[in-house]
């Protein structure tokens, strides 16, 4: 009995949501949470409290009692303005989030959301549900908060969530306050990093000149200043001397790249060669190497950093997949 | 949905709350349920500070089954306040004892809520209200604390916000109150536990019984008189009267059969609005003789005394009309008579002295006459502290004690009339009065109880005969106070001594008076009054509903405002907004703000290369940097600073 309830009630909520998204249209992040899209409904303690209170009406009517209804009376009271605190625990909240993430096979990707509170009061407990994940944090009056919801992937791929979900169930919990964000989310879900194949270079054959790694990047020249800039990039001296902001800006040492390529891998299924490769990438970003990746219909150019990685964990992520329009 | 276990300090806070609860109803519960609840708290909290959890389900429902029979055998019933709320508190202590996860506990706030409301239905005082709806501040506290993810709150936060919307929802509150439609009777009938028991009056009084109420500073009724009030000697407010005497006590015992004779009132008219406190009884201690009144079940009993057919059970405004004189020229009934007549049993020695003083005074008033001035003249005393008194109770006070209170005399006086055969019997009731001239009406306390006797006068009727006021013409003149020997105890003599706390009393009784007649007498004809000053032509009940549904729009729109002006921004944020509006309009004429630029530093910049907008600028920006990073030495106010950018409208020209 208490399974079908579930499942009424699942089924009830895919309706609210696909209803909500017709209704609302594609949401553009960051988002203000506005007054026209929170909904409300009270809990399950929600509604015993519902049933205590007409109790209590029934008791001070019947008792003929003007203190008890006074008291009734407030405890009514009490539960309309906690549904308005509620419904405002919401109300007002920027939300913006990183439409893409990425992610391995069998592990979770994680959306990083920010929750920005421009008011007066504590946003407490305000909980994201994304997917099958969901994490709940509070916001302190003019502050924003980062939250991190971990959805768990399960096959290599590109997933899709069309939409996420806000809900509170603060104060009190007999109300339970929600939203919903037609932000499309996507995870580009890499193939797990699996292989017993070593590094080609590391094979021994091709290219025997060793790389030498260094960990600093070498000074290239001064850019104006936008706001964003890490500080410490920051050229103090010219604008002390009294000229424009600037930024000093870098560039990384130029060294022998490496070819990570789908073909040396002959003789394997297809995703267990994704795998291999996947793994090479991760092993030679490690490494700071630089190294291009070459799939059948895609070719990246060798270089190296965690935009290069993530270029190619995605180029693997979409092989064979067809990109939705 | 997560099971969440609960703390030791979720369960320490709750406990708490269900402690404060009970607490309003610590007279009405019994010991061994107190104990009980007590005594499984006490487990629960025990076991959660050693970090176990509830105890076995078989041990806590075979607790639950025994402590239910145990109430149940107790008061044979869970309907009714006293066995409901008794049932309600023991469910809350065992809940308590299986508390495992927050659900639980939102059980317990309900079960608290609850225990509240009931506390109130027969409770009438203020404090007991403000008491309750504290423990509700904290019960709410308590679980915001209890439903918010770690770390909770801190206490006073917590008790703040709770507090906060507590305030939010008084205007509501009041709105639903005082609009919501009363339905006069209940809605169903609760068996009368009899829970609330108060001293006053009973229909039979032995010698003494009147002496105890003397001690009683409750309060009996009280009266606002819209006639000028009667003078003091006349003011006796009729309880009931005792036909009934064995020798010692007298009692009530009349058959409903027997029909008064009719009455016709003399004198001026007295008009008054009485006040009831709730008694056991059903009578109405009007003054003497009621003639009019506006209660819908009330009727004069053959007694002339005003009755209704149910007991006091919650404080009643009566509005009466009665005249101090009447007289019958009806021949009293044969069974009146015979009841009234009936000889004092045993007290040999007072039907003795009857007949001897009847065979000197023949005619029926002398021999009234003659009895009175026997207490005057030879050796009575009036006191609170009379020696106790046998069977032959009359004898013993006329010969021998001579010392007592006003039900002493009266008795004596009835047994000496009826002896007599003068139709006589004592009346019980309220006499005098403490007039409150801060708030214009009148308190009868307990010890304002009074007997005094009515003898029937052919010709006349029933005359009124006060035997104290023979002995002791202080106490009905001017009150017990002053008619008691100043070394006798009383209670309320000390604080008569001084004159302040005497007038800080009636200020405070001035206070209950009005909290009783606004509050808790408040009822349909009040709505309708209410109706009438709000300028609302023939109210009825559904202008009523239609002025709730009014009266909750403005509250709910007074709310969403309340509640939505918390989220705008606070006030250094409008400074900021301001200053950036001014870089738009600066920009707007093409001197952009540099990102990395302060106030100052762009003001010289403006300054430099639009020398008509420096000055102003400069001025801006000086206030600006001053609002944002010394609010306390500014020179403006951030409203007239945001005034000012928005009045600051710089044209675009041409450099010179």
């Amino acid at each position: 009995m208490n399974l079908s309830f579930d499942r009424l009630r699942r089924a009830a909520a895919d309706k609210t949501r696909a209803w909500a998204a017709r209704r609302h249209g594609r949401d553009s992040l960051p988002i203000r949470i506005g007054r026209r899209r929170i909904y409300i409904l009270p809990t399950r303690f929600g509604l015993m409290l519902a049933l205590i209170l007409v109790a209590m009406l029934i008791a001070g009517l019947n008792y003929n009692s003007n203190l008890g209804l006074a008291f009734a009376f407030l405890m009514v009271s009490v539960a309309m303005v906690t549904m308005h605190h509620c419904n405002r625990n919401l109300l007002g909240l920027l939300v913006d989030v990183a439409t893409e993430a990425d992610a391995f096979a069998a592990r979770e990707a994680s959306f990083e959301f920010a929750l920005q509170n421009d008011s007066k009061v504590e946003r407490r407990d305000v909980e994201v549900l994304c997917g099958a994940g969901s994490a709940i944090r509070s916001v302190a009056a003019r502050s924003s908060e980062p939250l991190r919801v971990a959805v768990p992937t399960a096959t290599r791929g590109i997933t899709r969530l069309a939409q996420f979900e806000l809900r509170t169930r603060y104060p009190f919990g007999w109300f339970h306050a929600w939203t919903y964000v037609q932000g499309a989310l996507t995870v580009y879900v890499a193939p797990a990093p699996l292989g017993n194949r070593t590094l080609p270079s590391v094979g021994g054959q091709g290219s025997a000149s060793r790389i030498e790694t260094r960990g600093d990047e070498d000074f290239s020249g001064l850019r104006a200043y936008e706001p964003g800039v890490p500080l410490k990039h920051m050229a103090w001296k010219v604008l002390a001397r009294g000229g424009e902001a600037a930024v000093r800006s870098y560039t990384g040492l130029a060294a022998q790249p490496e070819w990570l390529d789908w073909s040396a891998l002959e003789g394997q299924g297809t995703e267990t060669r994704l795998s291999q490769l996947c793994l090479w990438v991760l092993e030679s970003e490690a490494a700071q190497r630089p190294y291009g990746l070459r799939i059948p219909g895609e070719e990246i150019a060798p270089a190296r950093g965690p935009g290069h990685a993530q270029a190619c964990l995605r180029a693997l992520a979409a092989f064979g997949i067809a990109e939705p329009p | 949905m997560k099971r969440d276990k609960v703390t030791y300090e979720d369960l320490l806070g709750i406990c708490a709350c269900l402690t404060l609860a009970l607490a309003a109803h610590i007279a009405s519960l019994p010991v061994w349920v107190l104990v009980t609840i007590a005594v499984a708290a006490g487990i629960r909290l025990l076991l959660a500070h050693r970090g176990r959890g509830a105890p076995p389900r078989a041990l806590r429902l075979t607790i639950s089954a025994v402590a239910i029979a145990l109430l149940f055998l107790r008061f044979r019933t869970f309907n009714g306040l006293t066995a409901g709320s008794a049932l309600l508190a023991l469910t809350a202590g065992l809940k308590l004892l299986e508390t495992e996860t927050k659900r639980d506990i939102y059980v317990v706030t309900l079960i608290i809520y609850f225990v509240s409301i009931s506390a109130l239905l027969e409770g009438e005082s203020f404090w007991l209200l403000a008491y309750l709806i504290g423990v509700c501040w904290l019960t709410t506290a308590t679980l915001l604390r209890v439903t918010t993810t770690r770390p909770a709150p801190a206490w006073p936060r917590s008790l703040r916000y709770a507090g906060r919307i507590l305030m939010q929802a008084l205007p509501l509150a009041l709105a639903f109150w005082l609009f919501f439609p009363r339905f006069g009777g209940a809605l169903w009938q609760m068996p009368d536990d009899g829970g609330s028991a108060t001293s006053g009056l009973g229909d039979s009084m032995s010698p003494g019984d009147i002496d105890d109420l003397a001690q009683s500073d409750d309060i009996a009724f009280r009266v606002r008189f819209s006639t000028a009030p009667p003078p003091p000697q006349e003011r006796y407010w009729r309880g009931p009267v005792l036909h009934d005497f064995d020798g010692h006590t007298w009692r009530h015992s009349y058959p409903v059969s027997i029909s008064a004779p009719a009455l016709q009132d003399q004198g001026p008219a007295y008009r008054y609005t009485l006040s009831l406190e709730p008694h056991r009884h059903n009578w109405i201690f009007a003054l003497d003789w009621p003639a009019q009144w506006d209660l819908p079940h009330g009727a004069l009993n053959g007694d002339y005394t005003l009755v209704q057919p149910e007991p006091v059970a919650r404080p009643i405004d009566v509005t009466v009309t009665s005249y101090t004189h009447a007289q019958s020229d009806e021949p009293l009934s044969a069974p009146l008579r015979k009841l009234d007549l009936a000889p004092p049993k045993r007290n040999p020695r007072t039907l003795k002295l009857a007949q001897a003083m009847r065979s000197a005074h023949p005619d029926d008033m002398d021999y009234v006459r003659s009895v009175l001035s026997m207490f005057s003249e030879q050796a009575f005393y009036y006191t609170l502290t009379p020696p106790k008194l046998g069977e032959d109770s009359v004898d013993e006070f006329l010969f021998d004690t001579r010392r007592g209170f006003c039900g002493h005399y009266a008795s004596a006086f009835a047994a000496l009339m009826r002896a007599a055969g003068i139709p006589a019997h004592v009346v019980t009731g309220y006499q005098g009065g403490t007039f409150n001239r801060f708030a214009d009406y009148w308190i009868l306390r307990q010890s304002d109880a009074h007997a005094w006797d009515e003898v029937w006068i052919a010709g006349h009727g029933w005359l009124r005969v006060d035997p104290t006021s023979v002995i002791a013409p202080e106490r009905v003149e001017r009150g017990l106070t002053d008619a008691v020997g100043a070394d006798e105890h009383l209670v309320s003599r000390w604080q008569r001594r001084t004159p302040w706390l005497a007038d800080a009393r009636l200020r405070l009784d001035a206070l209950r008076e009005l909290w009783r007649e606004r509050i808790l007498l408040f009822n349909q004809d009040s709505q309708q009054q209410l109706l009438e000053l709000l300028g609302i032509p023939e109210p009825d009940g559904e202008k009523l509903v239609l002025v709730l549904a009014a009266a909750l729009t403005l509250g709910l729109a007074w709310l969403t405002w309340q509640v939505r002006r918390e989220l705008e921004p606070g006030q250094k944020d409008q400074v900021i907004r301001a200053y950036s509006r001014l870089c738009e309009k600066l920009a707007a004429v093409g001197i952009a703000r540099r990102p990395h630029e302060g106030a100052e530093a762009f003001a010289a910049r403006v300054a430099e290369h639009r020398p008509d907008l420096g000055a102003a600028v400069d001025a801006l920006c000086r206030d600006y940097s001053t609002l944002r990073y010394a609010p306390a030495e500014a020179r403006i106010t951030i409203g007239e600073f945001a005034a000012a950018v928005r009045a600051f409208r710089p044209r675009a020209h041409m450099r010179s």
